[in-house]
């Protein structure tokens, strides 16, 4: 029980474009057993874990209940064991709700996603619209994404110039990331002059295909001091829903990562992030939902996304020193690795991309197109 | 340190569920499940403006919808508030219920709308099963969740004739409970007269699997609302408390078919009722519950699990269904609702499970209440290879 | 010969020459026997795409029969009785070889019913013999009325609705001196006018109807007394058609196979069978997995077993079953067999299917039992997937 939630340790293997040889299987093995060696945690009905909380797609692996195929790589056999069929950023939300209802005193949460066994993502994504009118449009979450862009950089003078500045900051902070996808490093030029994706996204606005898989040991307040001398505290949590129809929304609005923001703050009792936050990482699945996604936690003022960007706003704020989603995380992973770089943040584990004195970390993510739904997380040192 | 008692009570405020059917051309998706939702409301006498958190779940393979909360907020209303989705396998709606639970237990959340739904018509459910296994091996070979090996283990302890005969017996009261639930989706009006000549004519699937044995592919949505004990006794007369729940899967692999008797098989159903009634200090569940709601998809998997939950010995489950003591006005009524082989609608099926189980402690289940007062509720899921969740209701909290 | 929804059982036999699909009857040649209880027996012959019918005393020779009675068996051709509900419950049953009879589905076209017109005659019954359950007692306190119908013409007829103490009768004449009396000249206009399709005003205006007594009181009363008539041919027609898109969706996929499932894949291609050992509990998996679950650890080591070994569990599948990677069903029944190979005990059993032709000889072992031994058949070109076994057969 308790107030907040221990984060005690993490695992992670590189983000990498595509692990041919491996099975999904290999790769949450290889977060599975670093966590388990570290922390001495086992998996006795009485102290150990009893919840596993895993986070995959049932279409990026191809399988119905995705989960099924993992239960012994996540040493859930016998024991309960729950899908965040969402952005895993959720898992950590519920993850809370697991330890503070009293249900669950220890948790490990694991999540995969291959997104390069596929043969185009792009019909995943479409596959989220209804199948009536919106599928047969053409619709995935890129060229929705492409019209929020439009819409965004319009409201807040965000230009492509800008855009190539925040992909040429994500592949230079990505660099620095040991865990990062090996992307070129590459100049605001070649960005002005790479393709057209999805008018107006370029195809370096946009992350790349990408596999990867993680692993976190949760606790309750009580038990963290077994596991860790260390532990990092996720303090806050806050979902939001959008409408379904982009007629319906507006998509520039920011509405459901506002209220998302909103809820985590309140929880954690942060009453302006500009001040209380130390480090940001925000998903940022294409280039201009940085400054977006920044002006919905709080810390761009609304309507001036492309101002923030020229006056050094990512650095002030510490914005995705990790590379962000960007550099390439996939889909539904996004948020899960936006909180493990916060844990290195603020357990003093970040290496080059270290924040001195960060004390306070916000992860958010989103799931489905324009970001219609958000959820941010509060993490303290 | 083992389970302890949790943060605060939940109590289930509100039931809402469509008629399953297979005949639901009527509706898409979200105004399928804005049906329960409606109900739910209604039954709760609330609006969605006092909903804090909506928790969604199904298999995206049955409909081949990505993310279908996304599309479904037309109709689940999750619009504005907080929303989560969790799935597992045909166990989904009793996790979407544990979610429930540990989010409004936790304090986060007052009030949490639960949403399991399947639309099975509109894909291949079989298919869709199958799909579940390793595409490199078994995908090739499974066939769905029909398989007679369950047939088989009762057969080969009680003999042939009194195997099949348990099996249609179970079949036929599960009918008649079915044709007094108006909701339920296969009623078909059988009579124990039928037995004889059902185990003659009823094709075989698989194995000594008949079609009357297993369950049906419905169309249909379930909704439920919890509340924090605070919030619960203010807003209803007749709260129903979630005590405990459990969750137990199994690996991938079924490693159930040597029939060795030196390796004996860890049995999950089993191993989930020990160990929530070793933790509430339940020494007899067969005595101390007064209706079960169990997820049955098919009356041989539902004669086995009834020896498992109650760890009863011999051929005591077998003789429960024999004297009609599973029948409502039994010993232990078990799915006065007809069952998940009356109606599957294979995401919300689990969830079913607990929202009749809560219609029965609450008394007002319709006709097919049954007579005795209940003032303890079991009820069960099942889904993957063989996994199980089992959620405890109450009537009072006096636990 | 009783019908059903307007249908006679002869009906549908009659016309299944006109409905007989030559091209849904390629590859069947059988004789199929139908058995409709209390209305007689029919034999029904398929041989090179063409049928004959006949009735029949007994159902001899028929490699399936179907039997129901009546009313199911109209119930189901017409549409009107759920198909599956009434095979389910056995009001509809096949004996013999349910597989053929189930052709026997796409021989025919549906028999659609045959569009009924309502007479003026059957129109005016059905008006009348429905007043009584259409009445609402609860709003009939303390009214006590007659209401009198004389419609002219060669259809017309006489009739009387009386209320007193919330009770409604009709007789077949006029009695006494009904408190209001309804003259039309066609009973023809008078259907017209309940159906909806005139209205008072221009029935009266033209002088074809006329009222005696009490009009202004059966015009405020009567509506509020008697739910509205419903024509029953209203819902014959469908209020709107229900549109459903049919697509079918797939994804190319490219499944990595790991160092695990791909040496096991690879084994394969040399037909080897490998297992891999916990180096805890020394359990055999098959097909190999990256840990034990039972132990939580790596299981590295691998093991050949096999090729040959003992059945012990089989699953005789009848029903068909699409492939999920190919979509196309699976021919049945066939034998999905769970072997366990030389050198696995317990629950080490790999599953995999079995010679069709076995399919019947396969004894299921257990421990005081031996099952039926078997080897695999193996593929001439091996690429490294499962089909590279093509099959288990009986050793013999």
């Amino acid at each position: 029980m308790g107030k907040r939630l221990a984060v005690c340790a993490v695992a992670q293997i590189k983000n990498h474009p595509d692990y041919h040889d491996w099975r999904f299987q290999n790769m949450l093995l290889e977060c599975f057993e670093p966590i388990v060696e570290e922390t001495k945690v086992t998996f006795d009905m009485d102290k150990g874990i009893r919840t596993i909380i895993t986070c995959s797609d049932d279409m990026f692996d191809a399988r119905t209940i995705s989960d099924n195929g993992i239960t012994d790589v996540v040493g859930a056999h016998f024991r309960g064991e729950e899908k965040m069929a969402q952005e895993s950023i959720n898992g950590l939300g519920y993850a809370m709700a697991c330890i503070l209802s009293g249900h669950d005193d220890v948790i490990l949460f694991m999540g995969h996603c291959k997104e390069s066994q596929g043969e185009s993502r792009r019909m995943i994504s479409n596959l989220a619209y209804d199948p009536f009118y919106c599928r047969p449009l053409g619709m995935d979450y890129h060229n929705v994404d492409a019209l929020q862009a439009r819409a965004y950089m319009e409201k807040s003078k965000v230009t492509d110039e800008h855009l190539a500045k925040v992909v040429v900051r994500s592949r230079a902070n990505g660099k620095k990331n040991p865990y990062g996808r090996e992307n070129k490093i590459v100049s605001e030029k070649d960005v002005l002059n790479s393709p057209m994706y999805s008018d107006p996204l370029r195809e370096m606005h946009i992350y790349p295909v990408t596999d990867w898989a993680y692993g976190m040991l949760l606790c309750s307040e009580k038990r963290a001091k077994e596991f860790t001398k260390k532990p990092v505290w996720i303090t806050g949590y806050g979902s939001c829903m959008d409408r379904y129809f982009l007629g319906d929304r507006d998509i520039a609005s920011n509405f459901s990562l506002k209220n998302a923001a909103k809820r985590a703050y309140a929880m954690a009792g942060i009453k302006d992030p500009r001040k209380d936050v130390q480090v940001f990482e925000l998903s940022d699945q294409a280039a201009h939902q940085l400054p977006m996604w920044a002006e919905g936690v709080g810390i761009a003022e609304e309507g001036r996304g492309g101002q923030w960007i020229d006056d050094g706003g990512m650095e002030r704020f510490n914005v995705n020193l990790s590379g962000g989603q960007l550099n390439g995380n996939p889909l539904l992973l996004g948020g899960a690795a936006r909180a493990l770089e916060c844990y290195y943040q603020l357990s003093g584990q970040a290496g080059k991309r270290q924040v001195k004195g960060a004390k306070r970390a916000v992860a958010q993510a989103a799931t489905g197109g324009a970001g219609q739904h958000q959820a941010v997380i509060v993490m303290e040192a | 340190m083992a389970h302890q008692k949790k943060n605060r009570n939940v109590g289930i405020i509100g039931i809402g569920q469509t008629k399953h059917s297979s005949h639901r051309e009527d509706v898409n998706q979200p105004e399928l499940i804005h049906e329960a939702v409606s109900l739910a409301l209604k039954d709760a006498n609330l609006t969605m403006k006092d909903i804090d958190c909506v928790v969604h779940g199904n298999m995206e393979l049955f409909e081949m919808v990505h993310s279908p909360d996304l599309w479904h907020v037309l109709g689940t209303g999750a619009y504005g508030k907080d929303s989560i989705r969790i799935t597992t396998g045909g166990t989904v709606g009793a996790t979407l219920s544990c979610a429930s639970d540990n989010l409004v237990a936790s304090g986060m959340y007052d009030i949490v709308m639960a949403i399991g739904f399947e639309k099975l018509q509109e894909g291949h459910t079989t298919g869709g099963i199958t799909n579940m296994a390793c595409p490199l091996w078994f995908r090739k070979i499974q066939a769905g969740a029909l398989t007679g090996s369950s047939a088989y283990d009762v057969e080969r302890e009680f003999g042939l004739e009194r195997a099949d005969r348990a099996s249609l017996m179970y079949r036929i009261i599960m009918d008649k409970h079915a044709s007094l639930n108006p909701n339920a989706h296969r009623a078909f009006g059988l009579d124990f007269s039928q037995i004889d000549d059902l185990i003659r004519t009823s094709p075989k699937l698989v194995g000594e699997l008949k079609l009357i044995e297993m369950c049906s592919q419905s169309d249909g949505a379930c909704c439920v609302i919890y509340a924090c004990e605070k919030k619960a006794k203010e807003l209803s007369k007749i709260p129903v408390w979630i005590r405990d729940h459990i969750t137990v899967h199994k690996e991938e692999n079924f490693t159930i078919f040597g029939y060795d008797r030196k390796y004996p098989v860890l049995k999950t159903h089993k191993f989930a009722a020990e160990q929530l009634f070793k933790r509430n200090g339940i020494n007899d569940p067969l005595n101390y519950f007064d209706v079960f709601e169990m997820y049955d998809p098919a009356t041989w998997w539902a004669i086995d699990w009834i020896r498992d939950f109650f760890n009863l010995q011999g051929d005591e489950h077998l003789r429960l269904i024999e004297e009609k003591e599973i029948m409502i006005g039994g010993k232990m009524p078990i799915n006065p609702s007809g069952g998940v082989i009356g109606s599957n609608p294979i995401g919300a099926t689990a969830l079913v499970r607990v929202a009749e189980a809560a219609l029965q402690v609450r008394g007002n289940a319709g006709p097919h209440q049954i007579p005795t007062p209940v003032n303890h509720a079991l009820a069960s899921g099942f889904g993957g290879t063989m996994w199980t969740v089992m959620t405890m209701l109450e009537k009072e909290l006096n636990w | 010969m009783a019908e059903y929804w307007g249908v006679k059982v002869e009906d549908i036999f009659n016309t299944m020459k006109d409905r007989f699909r030559p091209e849904g009857a390629k590859d069947v040649d059988a004789v199929f026997g139908y058995d409709i209880a209390g209305e007689g027996k029919w034999k029904l012959t398929v041989k090179n795409n063409a049928m004959t019918l006949e009735k029949a005393d007994q159902l001899s020779g028929c490699i399936a029969t179907m039997s129901a009675d009546g009313e199911t068996f109209v119930g189901v051709n017409t549409g009107k009785v759920d198909a599956t509900n009434a095979f389910m419950s056995g009001k509809f049953k096949v004996e013999g070889d349910m597989g053929a009879f189930g052709k026997t589905g796409k021989l025919f076209r549906k028999f659609v019913l045959a569009k009924k017109e309502m007479t003026t005659k059957e129109y005016l019954a059905d008006m009348f013999a429905t007043i009584v359950p259409r009445f609402k007692a609860r709003e009939a306190e303390g009214l006590e009325a007659s209401f009198g119908f004389d419609l002219g013409g060669p259809d017309g007829g006489k009739w009387t609705v009386f209320i007193k103490d919330k009770v409604c009768t009709v007789t077949e004449t006029i009695e006494g001196k009904p408190t209001v009396t309804l003259e039309f000249n066609d009973a023809r206009d008078y259907v017209d006018f309940i159906l909806g399709k005139i209205d008072a005003q221009s029935i009266l205006a033209a002088g074809k109807a006329s009222a005696k007594g009490d009009i202004n009181m059966m015009a405020s009363k009567w509506p509020i007394l008697f739910e509205k008539y419903k024509d029953p041919m209203a819902g014959a027609v469908q209020e709107q058609e229900l549109l459903v898109l049919k697509k079918t969706i797939s994804l190319n996929e490219k499944f990595s196979t790991g160092p695990i499932m791909g040496k096991f894949l690879k084994g394969l291609k040399e037909k080897k069978i490998f297992a891999n050992r916990c180096p805890e509990c020394g359990r055999l998996q098959l097909p190999p997995r990256e840990v034990c679950a039972e132990c939580r650890v790596r299981a590295g080591e691998f093991v050949e077993v096999g090729p040959k070994g003992e059945v012990r569990y089989m699953d005789v599948v009848y029903y068909a079953m699409p492939d999920p990677l190919t979509g196309v069903a699976r021919e049945t029944p066939y034998g999905s067999i769970f072997i366990r190979l030389d050198g696995c005990k317990g629950n080490e059993t790999l599953p995999h299917f079995i010679r069709k032709d076995q399919i019947e000889k396969i004894q299921r072992g257990w421990n005081e039992k031996k099952g039926t031994r078997v080897r695999p058949v193996w593929e001439e070109k091996r690429i490294g997937d499962i089909w590279d076994i093509k099959y288990f057969e009986i050793d013999e």
